[in-house]
């Protein structure tokens, strides 16, 4: 087991090898090796960030590492099995959090799964349904906007 | 944020992380904790992450990569950190310059441990920087950008290790190469040293086009050129001095502990990719620069069979594989020379020994040496002449396989030189055909009943090794004519030992060569087989018939003209009265049974039990006399009047007068009968029945071959097979002819010697002899235009 803290000061024990899933800690244990007592300090993840984090690891621990010809075809986003989709069921700020955290703990797994959350949000959405969901503020003048519209006419639909 | 807050921002993360780093690098012995690693980590993650927001605007860092979209942080965290690895290795070089030799080794493997360590945890440090803007600039090809390992490990190779002036790699290399002569002499180094500085020269070894395969270049260029080049140098030194010094022997001796070192080397310290060439090195070194003189040593260890040493000596050599052929040339001589000379000796203790060994039977010897013809050389017992040719095939052939490994190469000069000493030697100088003969004769010895050697496995061996010598025999159709007799005769005198041991026997010859060679043999078997079953049926029928008791006990073997080598006699023979019941009977029975077949009696392969009632052992048991079928003729005759002169038997008989002689040869030898005057064969000499007859055996054989006959049978045999060679090779001839209908003289010649070779060897002249009786019996003709082609006529 080992003990990792959050940024709020949370403590919570996990075994090795869940923890390890994060490439961060798995090299930090390879370096310094293990030290019975000692936390390992999470400064840039939080309390209820590091829980959703621990129970994609702990759900996924016996997960076979794929082959990279295989890694690419799941890249698709239409391919998120039921748990995960439901797992990222969640508020569009935890959403960008775990995306962060799964960024900083190298976890390539969980950053892959919210990116493809991310992008199905996008898909199929009109610009101004994009804006509204991601609560974005249109800061292009009307020239700019023009410009861009001339730029992309090949990809619109007609 | 403006530029120059980025700057001081930039000048505080570093401050932290060398902070960091430093001990990592230089301390490490004395820990590290979580929390430490991890905020460096972080402080690498945050720097990079939180600036990007804000740093679309400012002035690309790295020339090109501003215009694409979002910008990565790192950049001068990487040079940063290049340039503090370079001021760390600079430190160390000063201390590495005041180091010489082993010390010097020791401080470099020390160190280059330290700084692998160190750089491995600077490595996953930085693994944010790795993962993202290193990622980034190698994904747009920029080649001098690394990941950090790499990096530190390029740093180490261009400031610290290097290949010119100033750097430490060619004083490393000194001490190395120093250190590992040391050792070449007999001293005791730590290997560890040597180990780990290869490990790090092949680390070293980095593809500039792609940083994360490994080459080994380094190590190919820095360590091993100049290693190979001085190892040649000390061994060219040392060997030349140490064969001027010593003898061959000791010299390969030397070679070889040396070449097993250097191997065990590669395994000790050095990459596995060096074992090729310094082997290689010191092949030619050791053994390629001094393969002439161990050459000439060979033939002193052959003389004296030194099998340590020719097997060292072909464990050296074969290794310089055109060195071999010197070898096998002077092996083959050799054996040569061993079997001739051991034939030699054979051939003369022959001359010298006493006369009349040749046959094992039981037959009084004196008198009878006197008719058989002077010894020659050829004369020579089967057995010691096989086992002279063995012995000398089986100490060469272990050789082979010991010594040479059954290097092939060898094996087929063992062959040829075996080849050369079974067919041509001193016992073969009139007749090449003496070899298949005697060997043929010493499977008859082998088989036949009374042989030295009854039990089975044993005999199995010694055929088998018949089969070994037989395979160099050329004429095999002379072997194969003799063992027909030979057979022939074991089978007519049921005088085989043993079935299954003629049945391999035959089944080896098959294997040999094949199933037409072989055939009559097994047909004459089954002749054998078939007869048992006749002589059944026969005797079941005669015992249904009232007149069996007078009939004497008689058994019969038929068997196909085709296939038993055996010829009618020219004598007539009157059949007994007591047998012409017999043989009436057996006629009719057989023609009975297989209509349109003929019987041929071949009295003269027959034999007899006669009971003599006229006198008894100790006055109680009867004599029995194991005679010939001729010698009954002879002897039922006493019955009627106890004396008859020659002439006389010879009416009553009807043999012609030297088959009689040679009948009562043996009866007066036996003294069945008294003759009565020295001229066996006058019409007048009296032959008279011996009623004082005393032998210790009862059962007494009568039935005595004259010397003179079995020489006969000898020539007979050799000439039948000149016979039927002349028709085998017109059969060749014709065979050829039919298939190419036209062809030149001496083509038709060679193709004739090819095809028959498997079964002997015809001469030219024999060919050409051939050749003309079959334009003689218009098979061919020659051309018109041209005289030297043949042509097929239809």
């Amino acid at each position: 087991m080992v003990k990792l803290t959050s940024s709020d000061g949370q403590e919570v024990s996990v075994p090795k090898e869940i923890a390890c899933q994060s490439v961060l800690i798995k090299n930090m244990l390879e370096d310094v090796g293990e030290a019975d007592d000692q936390p390992i300090p999470l400064p840039n993840v939080s309390g209820p960030i590091l829980a959703k984090v621990i129970e994609y690891a702990t759900h996924h621990k016996d997960d076979p590492p794929l082959p990279p010809e295989e890694e690419a075809k799941l890249k698709s986003s239409e391919d998120i099995d039921e748990w995960d989709r439901e797992f990222t069921n969640v508020d569009q700020g935890t959403l960008f959090e775990l995306i962060l955290a799964s960024n900083y703990l190298d976890m390539k797994g969980l950053l892959d799964l919210g990116c493809k959350t991310v992008a199905n949000m996008i898909k199929g959405k009109t610009v101004e349904e994009i804006r509204k969901t991601f609560n974005i503020q249109n800061d292009f003048t009307p020239e700019e906007e023009e410009q861009i519209r001339k730029e992309n006419e090949w990809c619109e639909d007609r | 944020m403006s530029y120059g807050a980025q700057q001081s921002d930039l000048a505080t993360t570093w401050a932290q992380l060398e902070a960091g780093i430093d001990p990592i690098m230089n301390k490490l012995s004395d820990g590290l904790s979580y929390k430490s690693w991890m905020d460096l980590y972080t402080t690498i993650y945050n720097y990079c992450t939180s600036s990007r927001m804000c740093n679309h605007n400012d002035e690309p860092i790295n020339g090109s990569s501003s215009n694409r979209g979002a910008n990565l942080m790192g950049a001068d965290l990487y040079s940063n950190l290049k340039t503090y690895l370079k001021e760390h290795l600079d430190a160390l070089k000063v201390k590495a310059d005041q180091q010489m030799d082993e010390d010097l080794l020791t401080f470099y493997t020390r160190e280059w441990k330290r700084y692998t360590t160190g750089t491995t945890y600077v490595h996953h440090i930085f693994a944010y920087l790795n993962r993202h803007w290193v990622k980034r600039e190698i994904d747009e090809g920029h080649k001098t950008i690394y990941d950090v390992y790499t990096l530190t490990l390029v740093t180490w190779r261009d400031h610290f290790f290097g290949g010119g002036l100033g750097t430490i790699q060619p004083k490393v290399m000194d001490a190395v190469l120093k250190l590992i002569e040391k050792q070449r002499n007999g001293e005791t180094i730590d290997s560890s040293i040597v180990n780990s500085i290869v490990d790090s020269f092949v680390s070293l070894g980095l593809d500039e086009n792609d940083s994360t395969k490994p080459t080994l270049d380094v190590y190919k260029q820095f360590f091993e050129t100049p290693f190979i080049a001085k190892t040649e140098e000390y061994y060219k030194m040392e060997s030349e001095r140490f064969i001027s010094e010593n003898s061959i022997i000791d010299y390969m001796k030397k070679a070889e502990s040396r070449l097993a070192e250097e191997d065990n080397r590669v395994q000790m310290y050095l990459h596995s990719s060096s074992q090729k060439p310094l082997i290689l090195c010191c092949e030619n070194v050791l053994i390629r620069n001094h393969t002439g003189p161990i050459q000439e040593e060979f033939q002193n260890l052959l003389d004296q069979d030194k099998l340590d040493d020719l097997s060292r000596m072909y464990g050296l050599l074969s290794r310089v594989p055109e060195s071999l052929e010197k070898l096998r040339l002077t092996f083959e001589v050799h054996v040569r020379k061993q079997g001739l000379s051991a034939i030699e000796k054979v051939a003369e203790s022959a001359q010298a020994a006493p006369e009349g060994e040749e046959d094992e039977e039981d037959e009084p010897k004196g008198k009878l040496a006197a008719s058989a013809a002077p010894k020659k050389a050829g004369d020579v017992d089967s057995k010691t002449y096989v086992d002279a040719l063995l012995a000398v095939h089986q100490k060469y052939s272990s050789l082979v396989e010991t010594a040479f490994r059954g290097e092939t190469g060898f094996g087929a000069s063992l062959d040829r030189a075996c080849r050369e000493f079974v067919n041509r030697n001193i016992v073969c100088e009139k007749s090449s055909s003496k070899s298949p003969e005697l060997l043929a004769k010493h499977c008859d010895s082998l088989l036949k009943k009374g042989s030295k050697i009854t039990d089975e496995h044993e005999v199995e061996e010694v055929l088998n090794s018949v089969m070994t010598l037989f395979k160099y025999v050329e004429d095999k159709d002379v072997f194969q004519k003799f063992y027909q007799k030979q057979l022939a005769r074991r089978l007519v005198n049921q005088l085989s030992a043993n079935g299954d041991t003629e049945e391999s026997m035959i089944n080896k010859l098959k294997d040999a060569c094949g199933f037409e060679f072989t055939s009559k043999l097994q047909r004459m078997f089954q002749d054998v087989a078939l007869s048992k079953d006749l002589n059944d049926q026969f005797k079941e029928q005669t015992a249904r018939s009232a007149e069996k008791s007078d009939l004497p006990d008689f058994q019969i073997l038929v068997g196909g003209t085709g296939q038993w080598p055996l010829n009618a006699t020219t004598t007539k023979f009157n059949i007994p009265d007591d047998l012409l019941k017999t043989y009436e009977k057996f006629q009719s029975f057989y023609q009975h049974k297989f209509s349109g077949r003929k019987l041929n009696w071949l009295f003269h392969l027959g034999r007899a039990e006669i009971r003599a009632n006229f006198v008894k052992q100790n006055g109680k048991i009867p004599y029995t006399f194991l005679t010939s079928t001729f010698q009954m003729g002879v002897l039922l005759q006493f019955n009627a009047a106890p004396s008859y002169t020659f002439a006389e038997l010879q009416t009553n008989t009807s043999l012609d007068p030297a088959t009689l002689k040679s009948a009562l040869f043996g009866l007066i030898k036996s003294k069945a009968l008294i003759v009565s005057n020295e001229k066996t064969s006058d019409p007048e000499t009296r032959y008279e029945i011996n009623k004082a007859f005393k032998n210790k055996k009862t059962r007494v054989k009568v039935d005595i071959p004259m010397r003179a006959e079995q020489k006969a049978e000898s020539d007979e045999t050799h000439k039948g097979i000149e016979d039927d060679r002349s028709m085998v090779i017109q059969a060749a001839i014709v065979r050829i002819m039919k298939t190419r209908k036209v062809m030149q003289n001496q083509l038709l010649v060679t193709e004739t010697i090819d095809q028959l070779k498997a079964r002997f060897r015809p001469t030219v002249p024999a060919i050409k002899k051939c050749i003309d009786m079959l334009l003689e019996k218009e098979y061919i003709e020659r051309m018109e235009e041209q005289r030297d082609m043949f042509q097929y006529i239809a």
